[in-house]
């Protein structure tokens, strides 16, 4: 197989060179004074100063207007704030502005690098395993022939056969050479299925790291055997017990730890959510993906994709695989989210679908908030994806229509789970069982002959137990 | 190396079966000579391999496990491990699997049965008769049933179906045996220990051996030369004799065996069985096997479940014989002490049957000149093990 080539380009944020640009805010990075917001009163927000969730006015306080509009090519993502649009931006405490900039500048500083780039591509081919096969699935394909023998051709990204078993490693590896970059010898992370707790044990081992890793006690009932494997790697693994014990919560907790060690610490975010730098630098860890699926394609079948999908908690697997295509209006972009027990039963994660704009976790993006702007308590059978928010950019290219985002039941995602592993003899995750779930209604719309790449973004030898609870094998 | 039988390696090897599986063994040897030289077999394995499998796999330098070995002057071997956990279904057992399932296809069976300790190659074979949608029977002893209730599960997922049969691996691989028997025109016994009547364990072999020539590229790619040392674990042989076979001509390439010690090779529970068996004829085929004096087969012990098999691969046998390659044990504790340790300082949990070969290290780096190259087939991951080495902690503490 080819070796990975240089997994890592960063786009250069920069000062929009329009005179027309309002810009209301001071001369400080923050575009918004932290005071402006009225702090919800609210029993989440126990401890000093940060996990604060509030509502915003409905305007954009900054338009991206002009002709660069409509062409994603000339999209920033971000620009200079770290906004996509009016999303993302650095909601964040004064004592987490330093790191997050000596984040951002180290993190610019290695696009240079080739000392970097070239440790960087080694790990990820000789200990991750990249590149990943882009798998024609045959008896998928079939599945969805109609009558008259026309359908879709159905490719599988494998990410389910990197190291430790998801997408989550790419960017593990990545912040962990940056954090050694910045003398960090403390790395600390939230997770939810543990897959991202997994993935920074693993690479916290790989380099003799501290690691410390924050889950919802919840979460570690229901995800014991991550939990081992964490320990395992040599890990310490805190249990949350504050709000409803899940993500969001050992989000705030780790994100309090950082506020308090920031000097020692890096904190190694899972997602494409979080204050910027984190949403732009983890996409940049995983858009390998898609860059590997471009050359791919064009040596299948002398192409691109026509459709794209991946599931969406948080958002990185889809993001990684999306970004490279973006800029190509012809190739469409969905990402399936989880509908839990149902969008209208109060009991889901469909964050795009049924959220609205609010600020959670240092960034602007959609959530799932009250009237009062309390987090809702999101639910869906997969861990991975029971997060309340999703990553800004995900929000910008659902409010620009780049992409479209739709969601699947529980039981349909474990129909899908059962359907992959019986057909291809693949298990797949499932959390990525909600993009294969979406195929059922896909499908039947679309033309012969067309390419679909879904992301297979990990393996479901942790969810069996789960599954075999509801279904009857 | 001299010229070798068909089938035989030395007085190794063979077909001890009954007279009606020997057209059967006979088809089957055609089959599998016709599709080594049909490209386009050979062209549908390496996507199979590349896409579903998603070889190659790398040769990942470890950098903590090599300064973990260096003396106090600094100097030690330098210890590389072939990535065999990364393949899908997390074991080298799938390179077997999906070429033999293939070979099934091509004969126009409609069904596979199996039956092997490794609950990695049941998994493997459950995969694989998916994908190209086979039926797949694998039978199990009820007691091993009970230890890989997980396995039991995946193979169900994945649409397959499993038979308990009252007893252990031996008596589940007669059942499959005599199920195959009773239908042999649609169903193929698919083997996953390299033992067996000829051809399987040069069918095995030859499919497991593209573990080897990878390796052999790859250290020319890295270092511009060959391994020093090859080491695996062995239960029955197939992922030592996968790296192995590719160098067996090359005699300044030492290959290193590592067997199940159990409880320790004196406590009469282990799997050693080319450290303490005897030659003898089981499955179909004449090697090293633990044997009583009245020729019984001794139940085997390991903690590594797929290193729990009383027979070895013939071919193995001679190599002993000949004295090319070299075998040793690790006891279960020692293995339990490497599966601890490349997961804290790798950040690789192995599976315990490799955590075999990974303990051997232990011994043999302080014995190697500074620089050795030494290769560790990592021949899977052990996520499988982790309820297993948290129990035998709790027990052991």
């Amino acid at each position: 197989m080819a070796a990975a080539t240089a997994p890592v380009s960063f786009c250069r944020a920069h000062i929009s060179s329009s005179s027309t640009l309002s810009n209301p805010y001071s001369s400080s990075k923050l575009p918004f004074k932290f005071g402006k917001f009225t702090p919800c009163p609210s029993s989440s927000s126990k401890s000093a100063g940060f996990s604060v969730s509030c509502t915003l006015a409905r305007e954009a306080p900054v338009k991206m207007e002009g002709k660069e509009d409509s062409d994603p090519a000339l999209w920033q993502r971000p620009d200079y704030y770290g906004r996509f649009g009016k999303f993302g931006g650095k909601y964040v405490p004064e004592t987490l502005m330093h790191a997050l900039s000596e984040l951002e500048s180290a993190f610019d500083s290695l696009k240079d690098d080739p000392d970097f780039q070239n440790e960087l591509a080694g790990i990820l081919k000789d200990y991750v395993g990249r590149e990943t096969p882009l798998y024609f699935a045959e008896r998928l394909t079939e599945h969805y022939r109609r009558p008259n023998g026309e359908g879709p051709h159905i490719y599988l990204k494998r990410e389910d056969l990197n190291h430790t078993g998801a997408h989550k490693i790419n960017n593990a590896v990545g912040q962990v050479l940056l954090a050694k970059r910045l003398a960090k010898k403390r790395i600390i992370a939230e997770t939810g299925a543990g897959q991202h707790g997994v993935a920074t044990a693993t690479v916290c081992a790989r380099f003799g790291l501290q690691c410390i890793i924050y889950m919802g006690a919840q979460d570690m009932e229901r995800q014991a055997l991550n939990v081992f494997r964490m320990r395992l790697l040599g890990a310490e693994v805190r249990a949350v017990h504050s709000g409803t014990a899940t993500l969001k919560d050992a989000t705030s907790e780790a994100i309090r730890d950082w506020v308090t060690n920031v000097e020692t610490t890096h904190y190694i975010l899972g997602s494409v959510a979080g204050p910027h730098p984190y949403p732009m630098m983890v996409r940049e860890f995983h858009k390998i993906i898609g860059r590997e699926t471009r050359k791919q394609a064009i040596e299948k079948w002398g192409g691109k994709p026509d459709v794209l999908v991946a599931c969406v908690g948080g958002g990185s697997n889809a993001i990684g695989l999306f970004d490279d295509f973006v800029k190509d209006k012809d190739v469409r972009l969905i990402g399936v989210e989880a509908a839990g027990l149902g969008l209208d039963s109060g009991k889901h994660a469909a964050t795009l679908t049924k959220g609205e704009v609010g600020v959670l976790h240092g960034a602007m993006s959609y959530l799932l908030q009250d009237d009062d702007g309390q987090i809702i308590e999101p639910h869906s059978i997969s861990a991975g994806l029971d997060y309340p928010g999703v990553g800004p950019e995900h929000s910008f290219l659902k409010e620009k229509g780049r992409a479209e985002y739709y969601s699947v039941t529980d039981e349909e995602a474990l129909e899908a789970f059962k359907r992959l592993s019986r057909l291809e003899g693949i298990i797949p995750a499932l959390e990525t069982s909600h993009a294969l779930a979406y195929l059922e209604k896909l499908s039947p719309t679309l033309p012969n002959g067309a390419k679909v790449v879904v992301n297979c973004s990990g393996r479901g030898d942790k969810d069996v137990q789960t599954a075999i609870k509801y279904l009857q094998v | 190396m001299p010229a070798i039988t068909p089938g035989k390696f030395g007085k190794f090897g063979g077909k001890f079966v009954p007279e009606t599986l020997i057209a059967c063994l006979k088809e089957l040897e055609a089959e599998f000579n016709w599709a080594l030289q049909d490209p386009e077999f050979q062209d549908e394995l390496e996507i199979a391999f590349g896409d579903y499998v998603g070889r190659e796999t790398p040769l990942c330098f470890a950098e903590r496990l090599t300064n973990h070995y260096k003396n106090k002057d600094g100097q030690g071997p330098e210890i590389f491990l072939k990535r065999e956990d990364l393949n899908h279904c997390g074991a080298h057992k799938l390179n077997n699997a999906i070429a033999q399932t293939m070979i099934a296809k091509r004969m126009g069976m409609k069904s596979v049965v199996a039956a092997t300790g490794a609950g990695q190659h049941r998994v493997a074979t459950a995969a694989a008769c998916a994908k190209l949608s086979l039926e797949c029977t694998v039978f199990m002893g009820t007691s091993d049933m009970e230890k890989q209730s997980s396995n039991v599960l995946l193979m169900k997922l994945l649409g397959t179906e499993v038979k308990g049969v009252e007893g252990n691996f031996k008596d589940a691989s007669s059942q499959a045996i005599r199920e195959w028997v009773g239908n042999l025109q649609t169903t193929y016994y698919l083997t996953g220990t390299i033992v067996g009547p000829h051809p399987c364990p040069s069918m095995v072999r030859e499919f497991q051996s593209v573990i080897g020539k990878e390796t052999r590229r790859q250290a020319m790619e890295k270092w511009g030369g060959k391994p020093d040392v090859l080491l695996a674990c062995v239960g029955s042989g197939s992922n030592a004799l996968g790296i192995f076979h590719e160098f067996i001509g090359d005699e300044d390439v030492r290959l290193i065996g590592v067997e199940a010690a159990g409880f320790g090779l004196d406590s009469g529970k282990h799997a050693a069985t080319l450290a303490r068996g005897e030659v003898g004829v089981y499955h179909g085929a004449m090697s090293y096997l633990l044997q009583d004096e009245e020729g019984q087969i001794i139940g085997p012990h390991s903690i590594g479940v797929g290193l729990e098999y009383p027979g070895v691969s013939p071919e193995l046998s001679f190599l002993k014989d000949t004295g090319r390659a070299e075998f040793y044990s690790a006891t279960d504790e020692e293995a339990v002490e490497a599966y601890k340790r490349l997961s804290r300082i790798e950040g690789i949990i192995p599976s315990l049957e490799a955590s075999h070969a990974l303990a051997f290290l232990e011994k043999l780096c302080p014995t190697l000149p500074s620089g050795t190259k030494v290769i560790v087939n990592c021949s899977g991951r052990g996520d499988k093990d982790a309820a297993t080495v948290l129990n035998y902690q709790q027990y052991s503490m």
